[in-house]
């Protein structure tokens, strides 16, 4: 039993048990160092991904190859960008406390313990281990009604999908006496026509995955909770989790699953559906910009799963190029929002970022690209995700989907270029909005660069896209 | 047979209780018929031979979980009818999506089958008798379940940081133990002879130096003053 | 050389754009200016060895993405097509941002608009130096952005505003068929790249997609995105709004290139469009009808700005009638010729606007010929261009269009000749409106504006000299290597025209009145604009209330723009009003007011609220999740 081909999840854990008990000790306030500490464990960790070997290993019950390896990477990086997002922010609003990096460190161990499960028992614990540091951390401002009711809320909603995923679940034991994702295909294979009861439990643990990325019809806890919870926090929530939950949702669907493509795939078409038109239109009325980024990212999943609806190697590329290009242009677009501050205090409204364009051109040039990335145009990298998505669903001949998606990244465009153009044309109000931090500066120039550069060098990711997108489909 | 009469009775009394428990209207008895449900569950897994489970869920469950809910339940003050309120206006609704999952639930068993393979791939099949059921479980949970093992213990571990992250506040006006300034407490100890036979009558009631001085006293000593006043 | 022509603008670019701040405004100028002279001269370069040498290369740069049989590389083609526009693109260019210099000395950041303006060089070079598909959308998209940003770069003004996103939105549109166009080619091709595509045409002749010729929708798909980057009819509503950006914008963007992306593209794509004849037919229909329409619109404007915006737009039609009856090459002769003198228009019009202190409406001008007789002199040089009066450029350019019309020999060719000639009249016509109303009769303005009336610096001037040179000289010069008797020389290959395609050589030989007819009709027009301008002044005021309607339904532009509100803009914003408060307030939260209000009222009764929209919540997941499983058990049952 090969447990060393754990050694990044391993090394991460202790990390994150080490810095709670040094974090505890002094009297003094340790936010900082034990942010930098998680900051420089999550990149060990990354590392280490890097060096991993193939092969699974802990009795079956982790698996370690090609496409985990590109999304453990893709959901650090995005956990060490949003925790550097939450620096200046969590100092000045009085969250500085040392828990908080340790949360998002221990969220991010559950989702690499799920991008690499190999077993329905491990999804289900990853998924946990993930959900509760993120509902503490929706309400980590437990003082602000609004941040305790979007922990809450989330929560409660949380704990019924988890439902959902454990029924579901059990009826596919049922039906097939393992969950071991190798056995359980193995199953479905020797099997001419499968049982109703573990098409309606795949449907459920769909449900279960579908809530944590946020898609529709599962979709209703994101505004609220995205509104309420801190900026920093909902930064979080928005990129490295939704990572991890679609890597997963890939695995499942298209591991065990992969021989029910025909049942499953009408579903993933209609959420992915429903995902866009709703992202595109909900969104529009929305003044509070935490609420429309909520609709946005709705949408965002909506183009991802595009990828896995056409069930090909080039559609589930597509997906792993989507994510990875929304990683980065939502951190950046959030680092923008954390930034947001007048008179020391915190806004979100989509006014507030009136004559930006003049009071502090370099943050509205990032904000700009950011939303010009999101709206799809080219040559930003955003334009390249929802290509390479529209193109596997052009080449598998799913027509509806793709006219869909480009008419809703048209209606989207609306919203995002609305953005732009209160920055650039409407008149400031009297206080200009405060200077970003330094740390928030670097994390918009690192992505908006990222944005910028795709499109001169998009070889080495789609390369790597490629090779993961292989991996899984063996 | 007996065995199937009882695995009847404690279902048919399992479900009652798990009806009850969402539609009594005061909320001390749907916690109540939560415990009998927790029971009755627990006795159809001694039925199924399952005798560890049933003792964690009674120890666990009754003991800890559903006892905390009744003094959750008796101590906030929620308006109960508003509540209902609710349920009465979406009721119908609920009741039609409610009926056709329960109606599709029923046809999936109507048309249950086992992969061929089922028997076969049984991940933890019952071990042997001389192996009791407590020790099985040791055996799985500690060898091939490890890595599951151990994430949940970092998801209580995660719980406990949440619970303490949420809810600690460091109040300046509590007071804490503090066993260095106990211990190096100078002359506390000192023994007083006190006259033998004499009754309270004639020595009065003997009481501590007021807190104060107390802290007075240890402070020049320690510096630990602001112990517990961070947050 | 060949690289250096599409890299030194970007160069520009760069430096201006990003240490402008720091160099100082006329260091970044003259940085711009500097990359945009060594450009023009590696275009020049780039033209007489590709065009005149007869070298076509194509130069590469990097592989650009490569996966699932989408292959794109990042090189430059250069053929004779693509080094006459390299040639024309940064010559101009290089006189406008010269122009620019002295129009933009007023302004608080120029370091910002020459950067603006050189990475709109660069893009315009990317895209007619494209290889592939992509590499062409990547310019064309790029042209897009950097109008956007030129439209609104006095972002002060709220029309600029108004105007960037209508041009940004419109040309959306456009992009959304134009892309269609792109996913099909490839669809059908299996290849984006130019020289596999054109191999491979013929063999596809046949392929059926959807029902129809896969071809002809291609071209088709292609032909309606050309139609929102070149201003065609239905989609040109954004050309004249985007005169709200400065006037070297106009002049460079909106005259010489970026509209001519449109025409550019039917003739790259001539190999298809040769075997799509209800595409052309279409082209045809669509040039001409442009042609007409904006022609009789321009007539009765009053912004000097947008005269001349209408009138490209009619210009635009002319080249795509042209293209549209398969004398691709004299389509782009035209637009070679219209460059010169369209954009000798538009920056004498800057001239007169920077000499009115920023007026731009003619009726408040008049009078000031004697104050500013160089402009007033290349103004009329521009004029008779585009009038088609003999021996200036757009004489031969223009002739030889309606001379291919004539000789197609098709119903739609005719068609297309008719309103030609006709919208040749209304050219001249409104070209001696503008002149007249503009320089002569009494003067319109407040004496203050009359007292500052100056001639521009000769920074401004020299471009204009020389565009007027242009406007002379370049028809004659070029006439036998574009469309005379070196054409197959000239061309090697790089516009295609079909076995059947006879069109250059048939044009030669139309009656003898066709070649004298637009020349003559240019004069009648001047003529009437002379008798309703000059010598009777009050007769355009009686025309214009005697035919109220007519002239309302131009002023009004056809009712182009009440039209698109009423059609797509106001239903698109209800239809979003209903989903954003049926789908999300009602349905969702179960509150009347919207989620808006929802965060209003969540914060007052927090507790209270949200335990009823939380089970809500819960609610639609569970019905959503019942939706899927019966629809699960729904497919199973059957």
């Amino acid at each position: 039993m090969a447990w060393t081909l754990a050694l990044p999840e391993l090394v991460l854990a202790l990390c994150g048990l080490a810095i709670l008990l040094i974090g505890v000790l002094p009297k003094r306030d340790t936010f900082f160092p034990m942010a930098m500490a998680v900051t420089g464990s999550l990149l060990l960790a990354a590392v280490l991904v890097l060096g991993q070997q193939e092969g699974v290993a802990l009795n079956g019950l982790y698996v370690a190859d090609s496409f985990s390896s590109f999304m453990k990477v893709l959901a650090l990086i995005g956990a060490a960008l949003g925790l550097l997002l939450a620096l200046d922010y969590n100092t000045r609003e009085r969250l500085n406390r040392f828990e908080y990096p340790v949360l998002v460190l221990f969220a991010t161990l559950g989702m690499m313990v799920m991008i690499s499960a190999n077993d329905l028992m491990s999804v289900y614990l990853g998924l946990e281990l993930l959900s509760l540091p993120l509902y503490v951390m929706a309400a980590f401002d437990r003082d602000a009604g609004r941040s305790a009711e979007a922990g809450l809320k989330y929560f409660v909603l949380g704990a019924l999908a988890s439902g959902l995923l454990l029924y579901g679940a059990s009826l596919v034991y049922g039906f097939a006496g393992t969950t071991n994702f190798d056995r359980l295909a193995a199953a479905f294979a020797a099997q001419e026509g499968v049982s109703p009861g573990v098409v309606v439990g795949l449907v459920f643990v769909m449900a279960g995955l579908a809530f944590k990325i946020s898609a529709v019809p599962f979709h209703m806890w994101t505004p609220d909770v995205y509104e309420g919870a801190p900026t920093p926090v909902t930064a979080f929530f928005a990129a490295a989790p939704k990572v991890a939950a679609l890597a997963l949702l890939a695995r499942v669907l298209l591991g065990p699953f992969a021989d029910l493509a025909a049942q499953w795939q009408q579903v993933v078409v209609l959420i992915s559906i429903a995902s866009m038109l709703l992202g595109a239109f909900a969104a529009i009325g929305q003044r509070n910009l935490k609420r429309l980024m909520a609709y946005s990212s709705i949408g965002h999943v909506g183009y991802a799963l595009m990828g896995l609806a056409v069930v090909s190697d080039v559609g589930l590329r597509g997906l792993i190029v989507y994510i990875a290009i929304y990683v980065f242009m939502n951190i950046g677009a959030f680092a923008v929002l954390v930034a947001m501050r007048r008179s020391g205090r915190a806004v979100e409204q989509v006014e507030d970022l009136a004559g930006l364009g003049r009071t502090d051109p370099a943050m509205a040039l990032w904000m700009a690209v950011f939303m010009f990335s999101m709206a799809g145009i080219p040559p930003l990298a955003g334009f390249f995700g929802k290509l390479y998505v529209f193109l596997a669903a052009v080449q598998g001949g799913y027509w509806t989907l793709a006219v869909i998606g480009v008419l809703t990244s048209v209606v989207a465009a609306y919203y995002y270029l609305r953005i732009v153009k209160v920055m650039y044309f409407d008149q400031p109000p009297e206080a200009a909005l405060e200077r970003a931090p330094p740390s928030l500066s670097v994390v918009m120039a690192t992505t908006g660069l990222f944005n910028l550069a795709f499109c001169l060098f998009p070889a080495p990711m789609l390369a790597a896209a490629g090779i993961a997108a292989a991996a899984l489909l063996g | 047979m007996i065995a199937a009469a009882a695995f009847y009775l404690f279902a048919a009394i399992l479900i009652a209780s798990a009806v009850m428990v969402v539609t009594a209207r005061n909320p001390v008895h749907s916690v109540l018929f939560l415990i009998l449900a927790f029971f009755n569950a627990a006795a159809l897994f001694l039925i199924a031979g399952a005798e560890f489970l049933a003792m964690i869920l009674v120890i666990v469950y009754v003991g800890a979980v559903a006892v905390l809910f009744l003094f959750v339940v008796m101590m906030l003050d929620i308006d109960f009818a508003r509540l209902r309120e609710g349920f009465q206006r979406y009721a119908p609704i609920g009741a039609i999506v409610g009926g056709i999952l329960f109606l599709e639930l029923v046809l999936v068993l109507g048309a249950w089958t086992f992969a061929d393979q089922a028997e076969a791939l049984r991940i933890a099949p019952t071990p042997p008798s001389p192996v009791t059921n407590t020790e099985a479980l040791g055996l799985l949970l500690y060898t091939d379940y490890i890595y599951l093992f151990q994430a949940a213990g970092l998801i209580l571990l995660v719980a406990m940081i949440g619970a303490i992250v949420l809810t600690l506040r460091g109040r300046p006006a509590m007071r804490r133990q503090n066993i260095a300034v106990q211990i190096a407490r100078s002359g506390s100890v000192a023994a007083e002879k006190v006259p033998v036979g004499a009754g309270i009558r004639e020595l009065g009631i003997r009481r501590p130096p007021p807190p104060e001085e107390t802290r007075r006293l240890a402070e020049p000593a320690h510096g630990e003053a602001d112990h517990g006043e961070r947050h | 050389m060949l690289v250096g022509a599409v890299f030194f603008p970007l160069l520009g670019a760069a430096i201006s754009g990003l240490f402008g701040r720091w160099i100082g405004d006329r260091v970044a100028q003259w940085s711009t200016v500097i990359c945009m002279v060594l450009a023009a001269v590696c275009g020049i370069g780039a033209f007489a060895q590709v065009a005149l040498g007869g070298q076509p290369t194509t130069v590469p740069i990097v592989t650009w993405m490569e996966v699932g049989g989408l292959e794109a590389s990042w090189a430059l083609r250069y053929d004779t097509l693509s080094a006459v526009m390299v040639m024309m693109v940064t010559f101009i260019s290089t006189l406008i941002h010269l122009y620019s210099v002295g129009y933009m000395s007023h302004d608080a950041t120029p370091y910002r608009f020459f950067a603006y303006l050189s990475l709109f060089t660069f893009m315009m070079l990317m895209l007619v130096t494209a290889d592939n598909l992509a590499q062409l959308f990547f310019g064309w998209e790029g042209v897009g952005l950097a109008s956007y940003l030129l439209i609104g770069y006095w972002y002060e003004k709220e029309s600029a505003n108004v105007a960037a996103m209508k041009a940004f939105i419109v040309n959306r549109v456009g992009d959304l068929f134009f892309m269609l166009g792109v996913a099909l080619t490839f669809f059908v091709f299996g290849s984006i790249e130019f020289s596999i595509i054109f191999a491979a045409v013929p063999d596809r002749a046949q392929d059926i997609f959807l029902g129809v010729n896969a071809l002809e929708l291609i071209a088709v798909l292609l032909f309606l995105g050309a139609c929102g980057k070149s201003a065609q009819i239905g989609l040109h509503t954004w050309l004249p709004d985007a005169m709200e950006g400065p006037t070297p914008v106009s002049a460079l963007i909106h005259a010489a290139t970026m509209v001519t992306a449109g025409v550019f593209l039917v003739c790259r794509m001539s190999p298809v469009f040769e075997f799509a004849p209800t595409a052309l037919a279409l082209v045809t229909v669509v040039g001409a009808t442009t042609a007409f329409f904006a022609a009789t619109v321009g007539c009765v404007q009053n912004d000097i700005k947008r005269v001349i915006a209408y009138s490209t737009c009619s210009q635009l039609g002319y080249m795509f009638f042209a293209a549209g009856v398969g004398a691709y090459q004299v389509a782009m002769f035209h637009l070679f010729t219209h460059a010169f003198f369209k954009a000798l228009l538009f920056l004498g019009a800057g001239s007169v606007i920077h000499a009115m202190s920023d007026e731009q409406d003619i009726r408040k001008m008049g009078g000031i010929w004697t104050k500013i007789p160089i402009t007033y002199v290349v103004m009329w040089i521009g004029s008779l261009a585009l009038a088609g009066i003999p021996f200036f450029a757009g004489y031969y350019s223009k002739d030889a269009i309606l001379e291919a019309a004539f000789a197609a020999h098709s119903p739609v060719g005719m068609y297309a000749f008719i309103l030609g000639l006709a919208a040749a009249f209304l050219t001249a016509f409104y070209s001696w409106r503008l002149l007249i109303l503009t320089f002569h009769g009494a003067p319109r303005a407040d004496a203050h504006t009359m007292e500052h009336v100056h001639e521009s610096p000769w920074v401004m001037l020299f471009p204009l000299l020389v565009l007027a040179a242009g406007a002379i000289g370049v028809g004659y010069l070029f006439y036998p290597l574009f469309i005379g008797a070196h054409e197959q020389a000239f061309w090697q290959g790089s516009v295609f025209t079909g076995p059947d395609n006879h069109i250059l050589h048939d044009m030669h030989e139309v009656p003898g009145w066709v070649p004298i007819a637009p020349a003559a009709i240019g004069l009648a027009g001047i003529a009437l604009a002379y008798v309703m301008y000059m010598i009777a002044p009050e007769l355009p005021g009686r025309l214009a209330s005697r035919f109220r309607g007519l002239y309302l339904f131009l002023l009004n532009k056809w009712y182009f723009d009440e039209l698109y509100d009423a059609l797509f803009v106001r239903p698109a914003r209800r239809l979003a009003e209903v989903f954003w408060k049926v789908g999300d307030a009602r349905i969702i939260d179960g509150m009347p007011n919207g989620a808006a209000d929802l965060a209003v009222q969540a914060s007052r009764g927090a507790v209270r609220m949200q335990t009823g929209r939380v089970a809500n919540y819960a609610f639609a997941m569970i019905i959503g999740l019942v939706i899927f499983v019966s629809l699960f058990l729904i497919g199973f049952v059957r």
